[in-house]
Parts: C-alpha cells; sequence; structure tokens
C-alpha cells in the first residue's frame, strides 16, 4: 500500500473513530441569537440577562409564581416616604471571597449610573445610595416611586474590591471603572462563575460551590450558552442531542418540527405584548373612531393561529386588553378579544376622515419578518372594511430615526414589548405618557390628560390595591381611545431536550415574570450522559 | 535589483494605495448606512441622553473629515477603537477571529487546488469519454449552487442522517489546546496532540469542503478548457508522434502552460471565498471573522466594519500578490516584459 492510501486509511479510521456525537457531563448547551454583554452596568437584552441572573445577584428576586419580590440579598427592607433601608444577609460571598457589604451595592449603584448604559435609566430615581453600616444600605429617592423595589431586580452587585483592583484606562479618579475587566470577567456573587467568554462563540459558566443558598446536586456542573448559532444549525443540534434548549427566535415551523420529534416547549410569559401602534397625530388615524375602527377589524383569532407552534403551546396568548394578564390592572384571561367587522364599519362610517381616500402605511421591522406576515394579515382586515393600505418594509436603525418625528412616523407600527422589570410601569409609562413621545416605544404620540393621570397614579401609589386600581382604570381608559390594537401577550418559547428540567420555565407555580430570570441555572436540572 | 523584487516593490505601492483608498471609501459608505449607530448600540431602552453621550464619545457629532482625521490618529498608534458590539477593542476581535477564517479559507483553498486542478486535468484528458462527461456535470453542479446551500446541504448528509462528522464548532469541549498562533490545525502540532490534531481536521473539513466546492467547480472546468485547447497545440502534437505516454503528455507538457489561467482565477476564487465564508461560518457556527463582519455590519458598528474591511483588503491584496509572483515565476514572458518595463 503506498503511503498516501495508509495515511487516507489513518485518517478516516480517526474520523470514524471520532464520529460519536461528543458526551457533555453535566453540562447544559443553550444559544442566544445576540451577543452576551457580560459588564452587567450594560446588560439589557436577554442574553445579558441570562448572564446576569447567573453570574450576579440582586437584593430583591420576583416571587416564583407570584406578584410582589421576595428577599435575596438583602435579608429585609422598609420604605419611609422616600427612603428605602436594606439590610443585607451576612452570610454571603463574592466569588472572590471578598465578603458583601452595604459598601458594594452603594459602588454598584453609582457605576451604573456613571456609565449611563443599559437599563440604568431605571436608577434615575436614586438620589444617593449610602452605607449605614457594613450590612445596612439606605436609598433616597428624588420623588416618590412605588415600583423602586421592582426595579432593583436590575441592579446586579458586583465586587467593588475587585473591580477597583482591576481598573483600566482612562480619565479621573475611577478611570474605566472596570469596564474592560467586567466585560470579560465575573464579579459576582452569583451561583455560576465565568470560566470563558469569547463574544462571538460562547461563554462558558461553571457552578459556584461556595455559593450561599444550595444549588441541586443535578443542577448544570457546567453550562455553555453559544451564539448565534443558525436556526438549521441548533435544529440539527438538538436533534442529535448535542444542545438543549434553543433561542426563543426559531421560526415556529422550526419549533414545531422538534416538537414533533419529541423535543419539550419551555415557556416564559406576563411580562409584554406584540402591537400595532397606531400614529394618533396623523390623519385619519388623529380620529378616535377611525382607530377604534382598525382596532375591530383586527382578526385577533387569526393572529394566535399564525403563532401556533403546537396544539397547545403558542408564541402568545389571546389580548384581553390593554395590559398583559398577570401584570396589575390586567383584565381575567376570560375577556379575550376579537374581531368584529360589523362594529368596524361603524365607527369607520362616524370618523370624520373619508374612507374611500384612506391609504394607511403599515411598517415592519426588517429583522423580525414575523411582522410582515402580520403585516399581510392586516392589510387583508383592512380590505374587509374597504379601507386601502399599503406595507412598508422598515430596518431597526431607520425605523427608530425615523419615529423622532412625528410626521414621518408610519400610520402602524408594528413592535414587541415588554416590561424590563415585570412592573407594568416599565411597559407603559415609556409608552403612553405625554412627556416621553418620539422614542421606538411610543410611535403613537399619545397626549392624553387621563392617562397621564392614571400613569401617575400607578407610579406613585402607596399600596398594591392603589396601584391596582389606577392601572385597571389606565387600562379601560385606553381601550376606549384605541391608540393600539392589542395583538396578543406575548409568550417566549424555547424548544429543549428531555434532558433539562426547568421549572420555572414549564411551571406557572414557579415561574418569576421576568425576561431571562426563567434561566436561573441552579433552578434547573440535567440529566447525567 | 531583479525583476522579481521590482515587481513586488511596485505592487506592494500600489497595495499601500489601495488600503488607503480602501479606508476612506468603507469610512464615507460605512456612515451612509441608515441609523444611529449609539441607538443601535445602546439598543431600544436606552435614553437619548445616553444616546447623546455615546455619540459624543465617539466623535459622531463632528464633521466627516474630522472623524476620518481621528480614525488615522487612532490607526497609526495600532488603535481600530472599540467595537460597539462586543464592547472589545476591535485589534482584539480581529486577532481572535480572523485565524479562524483564514484557516478555513486556507483549507478550502488546499481543497480547491488539490480536487478541482487533477479533475480538470483528468476531463480533458479524457475529453469527449465518460470521465470528462461526469467530472463537466459534478463541475457545473457545483458552480451553480452558492456555498451556504452546499453547506446544509452537506450538514444534513453527513452530520444528520450519516453522522461521520460534526455539526459545529472548531474542536471537540474536551480537548484544551493553548491557542498560540489561533490556527488549530499549527496549535495541535504545537501542543504535539495528535488526537486534537485530527479532531480539527475533523471538524474543518466539513465546512472548507462546503466552501471550496464552487471553487474546485470553476478550477476543474477552466483548466479542462485550457488544457484542451493546449492539447490543439503543435508541440503536443509532436511529443504524440515521438510516442509519449498520455499521462505524461498531460502532465507535463498540456498541464503547466494552462496552469496560468488557472492560477489567476484561483486567487480571485480565494478572496471571494473570504466573503462567502459569512454564511457557511454561520450554518457550522465557525467564529471567524466573517461573520463578525457580517454581525457588525447590521450594528452599524462603524469601528469594527473599518477594522473588518481593512484586515479582509489586506489578505485580499496580499493573495493577489502571491498569485501575481506564482504567475511570475511560471511564465518567463512576464518576467522578461517586467524588466523591459523597468
Amino acid at each position: 500500500m503506498t503511503l498516501w492510501k495508509t495515511t487516507l486509511a489513518a485518517g478516516l479510521l480517526a474520523a470514524t473513530a471520532l464520529a460519536a456525537p461528543a458526551i457533555a457531563g453535566g453540562t447544559l448547551r443553550l444559544d442566544e441569537v445576540a451577543v452576551g454583554e457580560l459588564d452587567p452596568a450594560k446588560a439589557s437584552d436577554y442574553a445579558d440577562s441570562i448572564l446576569m441572573f447567573n453570574v450576579y445577584d440582586t437584593l430583591v428576586l420576583p416571587v416564583q409564581g407570584g406578584p410582589g419580590h421576595a428577599p435575596h440579598l438583602a435579608e429585609s427592607w422598609e420604605s419611609d416616604g422616600n427612603a428605602f433601608t436594606f439590610t443585607l444577609r451576612g452570610d454571603v460571598n463574592f466569588q472572590s471571597g471578598n465578603p458583601l457589604t452595604a459598601e458594594d451595592v452603594v459602588f454598584s449603584v453609582a457605576r451604573m449610573k456613571a456609565l449611563g448604559a443599559g437599563l440604568s435609566y431605571l436608577l434615575g430615581v436614586v438620589e444617593s445610595a449610602e452605607a449605614v453600616d457594613s450590612s445596612t444600605v439606605r436609598f433616597n429617592l428624588s420623588s416618590s416611586y412605588a415600583p423602586f423595589v421592582a426595579s432593583l431586580v436590575r441592579l446586579p452587585i458586583v465586587d467593588k474590591k475587585l473591580v477597583m483592583e482591576n481598573l483600566g484606562e482612562g480619565d479621573g479618579e475611577m478611570k474605566d471603572w472596570g469596564q474592560a475587566f467586567l466585560s470579560a470577567n465575573g464579579a459576582g456573587t452569583g451561583a455560576y462563575r465565568v470560566v470563558s467568554h469569547n463574544p462571538q462563540e460562547e461563554t462558558v459558566m461553571e457552578k459556584n460551590g461556595d455559593y450561599f443558598l444550595d444549588i441541586a446536586e443535578a443542577a448544570p456542573d457546567t453550562v455553555r450558552l453559544r451564539y448565534g448559532l443558525e436556526a438549521s444549525t441548533v435544529r440539527t443540534l438538538i436533534a442529535t442531542g448535542e444542545h438543549d434548549i434553543s433561542s426563543q427566535w426559531l421560526p415556529p415551523e422550526v419549533m414545531g418540527a422538534l416538537a414533533k420529534e419529541g423535543a419539550q416547549l419551555f415557556t416564559e410569559s406576563g411580562t409584554g405584548a406584540f402591537y400595532l401602534k397606531m400614529n394618533t397625530t396623523k390623519p385619519p388615524l388623529d380620529d378616535v373612531n377611525c382607530r377604534r375602527a382598525l382596532s375591530a377589524a383586527f382578526d385577533y383569532q387569526t393572529a394566535i393561529r399564525m403563532i401556533a407552534i403546537t396544539e397547545d403551546i403558542s408564541a402568545g396568548s389571546p389580548s384581553t386588553g390593554a395590559i398583559p394578564v398577570g401584570m396589575f390592572g390586567a383584565n381575567d384571561s376570560s375577556m379575550v378579544q376579537a374581531q368584529d367587522l360589523d362594529k368596524a364599519r361603524e365607527y369607520l362610517a362616524a370618523c370624520s376622515h373619508d374612507s374611500a381616500g384612506m391609504d394607511i402605511e403599515v411598517s415592519w421591522i426588517a429583522e423580525v419578518p414575523l411582522e410582515e406576515r402580520f403585516a399581510l394579515l392586516f392589510q387583508s382586515n383592512l380590505a374587509d372594511i374597504g379601507v386601502k393600505s399599503h406595507i412598508r418594509k422598515l430596518p431597526w436603525a431607520l425605523f427608530a430615526e425615523q419615529v423622532s418625528k412625528p410626521e414621518n412616523t408610519p400610520h402602524i407600527s408594528q413592535l414587541f414589548v415588554n416590561a424590563v422589570t415585570g412592573d407594568p410601569d416599565t411597559l407603559l409609562y415609556g409608552m403612553y405618557h405625554s412627556s416621553t413621545p418620539g422614542t421606538w416605544q411610543s410611535p403613537e404620540y399619545l397626549n392624553d390628560a387621563m392617562v397621564d393621570e392614571h400613569l401617575e397614579a400607578g407610579r406613585n401609589a402607596p399600596t398594591p390595591e392603589a396601584r391596582q386600581e389606577a392601572y385597571s382604570m389606565l387600562n379601560a381608559r385606553l381601550m376606549e381611545i384605541a391608540p393600539t390594537i392589542y395583538s396578543y401577550d406575548r409568550q417566549s418559547v424555547f424548544a429543549a431536550s428531555d434532558r433539562v428540567k426547568a421549572p420555572a420555565l414549564s411551571d406557572p407555580a414557579h415561574a418569576f415574570g421576568l425576561d431571562g430570570m426563567g434561566f436561573s441555572f441552579r433552578l434547573m436540572e440535567v440529566a447525567d450522559d | 535589483m531583479s525583476a522579481v523584487l521590482r515587481l513586488l516593490s511596485r505592487r506592494l505601492g500600489i497595495s499601500l494605495i489601495v488600503l488607503v483608498g480602501v479606508s476612506m471609501l468603507i469610512f464615507g459608505i460605512a456612515r451612509v448606512i441608515p441609523g444611529d449607530p449609539a441607538r443601535i448600540a445602546l439598543g431600544p431602552n436606552a435614553t437619548e441622553e445616553q444616546v447623546a453621550n455615546l455619540r459624543a464619545a465617539l466623535h459622531l457629532d463632528d464633521p466627516v473629515v474630522v472623524q476620518y482625521g481621528h480614525f488615522v490618529a487612532d490607526l497609526l498608534q495600532g488603535d481600530l477603537g472599540v467595537s460597539l458590539y462586543t464592547n472589545r477593542p476591535v485589534t482584539l476581535d480581529i486577532a481572535q477571529f480572523l485565524p479562524a477564517t483564514l484557516e478555513l479559507v486556507l483549507f478550502a483553498g488546499v481543497l480547491m487546488v488539490a480536487i478541482g486542478l487533477p479533475l480538470g486535468m483528468w476531463s480533458a484528458r479524457y475529453r469527449g469519454r465518460w470521465p470528462d462527461h461526469l467530472i463537466r456535470v459534478v463541475s457545473l453542479l457545483g458552480v451553480s449552487a452558492p456555498s451556504f446551500v452546499w453547506a446544509v446541504i452537506l450538514m444534513l448528509l453527513f452530520a444528520f442522517f450519516l453522522p461521520i462528522f460534526p455539526i459545529a464548532g472548531r474542536i471537540t469541549d474536551s480537548f484544551e489546546i493553548t491557542r498560540a498562533t489561533g490556527f488549530l490545525l499549527i496549535d495541535t502540532l504545537l501542543a504535539r496532540n495528535g488526537a486534537a490534531f485530527f479532531d480539527v481536521l475533523w471538524h474543518i473539513f466539513l465546512p472548507a469542503f462546503a466552501l471550496a466546492v464552487s471553487g474546485i467547480g470553476q478550477a476543474a472546468r477552466l483548466t479542462r478548457a485550457n488544457m484542451v485547447e493546449t492539447y490543439d497545440r503543435p508541440y503536443v502534437e509532436m511529443a504524440q508522434a515521438y510516442g509519449f505516454s498520455a499521462r505524461r503528455i498531460a502532465a507535463k507538457y498540456a498541464f503547466k502552460p494552462s496552469l496560468i489561467p488557472s492560477l489567476t482565477i484561483i486567487g480571485l476564487d480565494f478572496a471571494a471565498m473570504l466573503g462567502n465564508a459569512f454564511l457557511v461560518e454561520a450554518v457550522f457556527a465557525w467564529p471567524g471573522l466573517s461573520r463578525y463582519g457580517v454581525a457588525v455590519i447590521l450594528r452599524k458598528d462603524l469601528n469594527a466594519i473599518i477594522g473588518t474591511v481593512l484586515i479582509i483588503s489586506a489578505t485580499f491584496l496580499i493573495v493577489n500578490l502571491i498569485v501575481d509572483l506564482l504567475i511570475a515565476f511560471l511564465n518567463p514572458r512576464i518576467r522578461h516584459s517586467e524588466r523591459g518595463t523597468s
């Protein structure tokens, strides 16, 4: 046998020997479309949240399966007017071994505010944070703000001592505030520590054996969060048992195919919805009857069918009004909205603009192909009541620029919006308060005194009951003036192999009601390979 | 100065001018892409104040000429700025991602030459007979479908239905290899880890083949066409008349003169593979620069766009330079004409 034939045979033998799927012991493999931002002060999207909730901890956590918040790094808290005082647990150490103190909390607040990135605007109401003693920290707010405790789920506590030892280049005493260090390393108390972080490929994490809470034996020892995998690749990897949980961005058809092949479907819901937002400054949508006509003409049932993955699981649930089910002020889940073409024609007849001359511009965001289907559905619904329309595809960047002026904003803008803290204030205030028009969330350009009043009441109400009442009134008012078509309440769906158990993503009694927190790996279980 | 050195210095000078031109062009084009880079980078939840602060930090409110001045001043210090996509220095990103793409493209290039040229030669030697017809059909198939289609087909065939090759990644997770060069084929050899070396080969074969299929078809078709033409030359007829073997005539008298036009096209194909690598990298989750390049364009990450385009352009120019030198080496007429122009 010649040399090249021998080499080829050896190579083939080696390849055959290696051909069996790689076995991962206690390893959880999942993916996200975007690069995960490891610096917790810059965390804003889903991948960032997964990293943040596992590498870092917060003072409070949402109560699983119910409303309100429970102590986490904080042992307890009390409020006195605009001051909130938190007592920290005494048994918490950072992954570096440094003990958690009130100084770390103060530093974390100062760092977030100084960097001004991510969701730091949620702390805009914090006038000062001070360490009363080593285990007590006090926040002084500039005004009353009922959702303050809820916003603390977005304040990850970083290890001040470790960060100060690793300051990078920059001006002033704090130099770069540790940005270079924290973009590649963890400095939290979290249940998982960062082993490696390659923004193009994956972040590898391992279980933190010194975590202050118990972690289940079956929780994954290692987690590989991969970035930017193609849908076809994820589908093949899951089918061959080389991947455990997909991102929520797989096309519904692919999710459905995986479910048929035996994959389980995890869900996370209750924080947002899919909206068709109407520009209330642009004729004919400046007339409330015209907006009501469009709302009544929308085919809500078909919309739900379009996002169905299996007979039981869908990427959304029927909308009951302006506030997603599960939040303060939401209507009962039985009060489902439905298409009513007769009502739509009645409203249209009452509209001050002639329907024959209407040409509604329905936009969709180019990066979200699903929206094109909804644009086509709505175009067909409008044709049913004799209203002409045209569809326009807009890249996100162009859309964000156009909505800064009401005259450039399309008649209809399709958007997914989530409450970043799970509280309705972070969902609705930015959308509808008259002080916040011209952002991507508020292409309605709504200016309604009653809506403003209810939003402020919800923000300042002293008790949960008062907040419930304020948001119920807001819900009713929004349905009356119809600035938006509330298409469906959003539900994120993830395809997963059967070796994973994730109660926070499969059992409503364990759900957090906060995007990404269901991926707390310490609460998951992975079967041995 | 020898003719080859003169050719080299002239081409290097031209390459430098091209790179400066590319930097100016891409600097301008990147700013024409719709959307505010600061808004895109900070995400939908950022406040107007946060966006304004980042715009100021990136000098985006300055005139374009001033911005280009900042860019050149930083570039001369080896600083391409920070990527808004990864929040890391662009130089660090490129250093991390470029080897993966180069390794993939170089391996694909080797496959293209190692398979494409012999196929073309064989086809020409048996022109008009069944091996020729078979190779022409296969070549046509290779040329007519884009790389990403081949990537998906090959993945389905040889990773899913017949699980012979891995689906994603560069190396099995259990191998811990010090990434001294970033080229895993080299790093595993440096680590003297034979199992890891074969593992890397096993991982790279399918994506590289998917990337090379089109080039293989192109190289085979071109080599065949050139060789068929060469077979009609009088000196080949004379060789046949002398009774030389068909194999010797094909390899020595018909193939070598036919190689020059093929080499030019192979050089261009290699450069095209740098661009096509994006979709193949996406399908096989290959953490390379092409995938990074597309991601930063979609996010209007100005520093990273310019850095990536400059590096890819430089690679393109280097490959073309090497091809020109090879052609000059193979074709004495070019060497002589170069001497004549000096």
